[in-house]
């Protein structure tokens, strides 16, 4: 976004920020709930999310009973346990799988992203900091596995690995780390010969030191408002695998899942088995998107 | 200019022979046993042996090493391990399905984009604006599948305006004689109308689908590079001579759209690896769908030939696109 600021600063016209702000917020709460539902997604569930019920593709209330059904939840009245989503057509309630799943979606992405932005900023630092011909190398590895197309390989490596979501981590991680490596090393490039680097350096610090105390703080944004944006990517990627089978394993409650066992009844009508999975999906990452795209307009340059 | 091709062309090459060693190396590194999936677990050791024989698994790693090179280099990747057929064969009828897919909605998804994002530039931080720029990192963030099986269920189940989900073509129809697998130009050189027709009916919904992914990063480059252009001096040169905006307009996106060039490589290399999820919804029989059943079914010379050829193709569009970026703009050649 530096080219919208550029624009503004040299006066010609007054540039606003172009997105409101509103849409940070709504990303930031997206991101919130998202993570808030990881950790207690499967235990705020109504149902099992692995048991079925004995009501078999049962559709969702009418939406004018909704206020009334509501209504009965505030007040406490006694009642059947609502299937606000439906049940699928195994009769297991689609609500109690949707927000079970982030535990599976949501968990994967974030743990592939944690563990490529470590290894990653580590690398882009080492890159950066250390002789030509090690960053050179590391830069070229870096262009290697990027040349790979990333779904293909990650189905391919999941599958071979053992589909499992430790295998999935691992593969969306080894993905991942060249972006963090070169977001990095581009910002270590500029950061190394900035004053208080040379201020260390004629104290006597040695080199690693100065890398890992003063130059990767420094290099950090970047990585961190681009893992947002990659975080989403990689819910999609998750959700993917897992729809053509190259992913996670059945009856885990997971989105992606969700969908393709219920893609064939979407045709004959049961919409809401696959078409809540999804709207989740889509909510979610445009979350992290909206989040990441107002870090990078608060703190990017 | 040549020189900067030849240096382009090596650098790909290198590349390719790098993706090879490591597509080789990796699936056999990979705690996977392809014989037991073949045969079955409950086969006995003989039949077990015999088949990984009749594989080549049980020659030593460097001997399957030099097979599989000698075979790259004369454009033979081997037979399935499933189906017994040339790979090769394979790829060559599967591949023009995803081509045609994604290269109708690259173009259309352009189409649209250009003038959304021009739209986007004029006027930063107005009404249009907000609500374009939150259009596309709404479609740069949605899962395809999904919209697919949406796009059907709205537009087969409910309305009965697409075909059913169900490949290229009518299953009762007869295809157009294969010249070039390209079914629309296919059908045209035959001048089978109907076939034309139907084919193009068929691709509706998936190009759609395509088509909304697609313009989310597209309209976010198209805006980006605008505004930067927009900033220049010689705009500022060309309002104060008077010109009217629509002329400044027009002159401006020539000059976003060169940079684009490069990142529309990326990208039309990109959505050829994510044809997968697109092709399984609506089973459209590409290159995505040929990848996934090889996955699945543990078919390493398939595997090895879909990541290749897949990779082969990004870096030849990039490089092409490269080339015409560097022949519009020669300062990058030096």
């Amino acid at each position: 976004m530096s080219e919208v600021l550029d624009f503004a600063d040299s006066g010609a016209t007054y540039v606003a920020k172009p997105a409101p702000s509103f849409l940070f917020r709504l990303g930031a709460a997206l991101v919130v709930l998202s993570l808030v539902l990881m950790v207690i997604g499967p235990w705020i569930a109504p149902y099992d999310p692995n048991r079925p019920t004995f009501e078999i593709s049962e559709p969702p209330p009418a939406l004018v009973d909704i206020p009334g059904l509501l209504w009965k939840v505030i007040t406490g009245a006694p009642r059947e346990p609502i299937h606000w989503f439906g049940t699928d057509s195994t009769g297991l309630d689609v609500f109690s799988r949707v927000i079970a799943a982030p535990r599976t979606d949501v968990a994967i992405a974030v743990g592939a992203n944690l563990a490529s932005l470590i290894v990653g900023s580590l690398l882009g630092l080492l890159a950066g900091f250390a002789r030509p011909w090690i960053g050179g190398s590391v830069m070229r590895i870096s262009d290697l596995i990027q040349a790979f197309p990333v779904f293909i390989t990650g189905m391919i490596l999941v599958t071979l690995a053992g589909r499992s979501n430790m295998t999935i981590v691992l593969t969306l991680a080894f993905l991942y780390t060249p972006i963090y490596v070169r977001l990095t090393r581009s910002e270590v490039l500029s950061q190394r010969h900035r004053g208080f680097v040379d201020a260390a350096r004629a104290l006597g610090k040695s080199e690693s030191f100065i890398a890992l105390r003063h130059v990767l703080p420094n290099a950090m944004a970047p990585a961190l408002i681009q893992a947002s944006v990659t975080i989403g990517f990689a819910i999609l990627m998750t959700a993917g695998l897992s729809f053509v089978g190259a992913g996670v394993r059945p009856p885990t409650p997971e989105w992606g899942l969700m969908i393709a066992s219920s893609a064939n009844e979407l045709i004959q009508g049961e919409w809401w088995s696959s078409i809540f999975p999804g709207l989740a999906i889509s909510v979610t990452v445009f979350g992290y998107a909206a989040f990441g795209n107002g870090l990078e307009r608060k703190y990017g340059h | 200019m040549l020189n900067f091709i030849g240096k382009r062309l090596v650098v790909a090459m290198f590349q390719l022979v790098g993706l090879a060693l490591v597509v080789f190396f990796a699936i056999r590194m990979l705690p996977a046993d392809p014989v037991a999936r073949l045969v079955g677990l409950n086969s006995t050791r003989e039949v077990y042996l015999s088949s990984q024989q009749a594989l080549g698994l049980d020659k030593p790693v460097l001997e399957q090493l030099s097979t599989y090179i000698v075979g790259i280099a004369k454009g033979d990747f081997g037979r399935s391990w499933v189906s017994g057929a040339p790979v090769m064969e394979d790829i060559r009828n599967v591949l023009p399905v995803t081509l045609e897919l994604i290269t109708i909605s690259f173009i259309l998804a352009f189409l649209i984009s250009v003038p959304l994002g021009m739209l986007c530039a004029l006027r930063p931080g107005g009404v249009a604006d907000s609500a374009t720029f939150t259009y596309s990192l709404f479609a740069g963030s949605q899962p395809e599948f999904w919209w697919g099986l949406l796009f059907i269920y709205i537009f087969f189940a409910v309305l009965g305006w697409a075909p059913p989900p169900l490949g290229r073509l009518n299953p009762m129809s007869t295809p157009p004689p294969a010249m070039t697998g390209f079914i629309t130009i296919d059908s045209l050189l035959a001048g089978n109308m109907a076939a034309f027709r139907d084919g193009l009916h068929h691709l509706m919904l998936p190009v759609a689908t395509k088509v909304f992914v697609l313009s989310g990063p597209i309209i976010k480059m198209i805006r980006q590079n605008m505004v930067r252009v927009l900033g220049a001096d010689y705009i500022l040169y060309a309002r104060a001579s008077g010109l009217p905006p629509w002329r400044i307009a027009l002159m401006a996106l020539k000059n976003a759209l060169v940079p684009a060039l490069t990142l529309l490589g990326v990208l039309y290399g990109y959505i050829l690896g994510g044809a997968v999820l697109i092709e399984t919804v609506f089973s459209l029989g590409g290159i995505g769908q040929y990848a996934v059943r090889s996955v699945l079914a543990f078919d390493y010379p398939a595997i090895q030939a879909v990541v290749l050829v897949i990779a082969a193709i990004s870096l030849f569009v990039y490089l092409a696109l490269d080339v015409i970026h560097a022949w519009i703009d020669p300062r990058l050649a030096s």
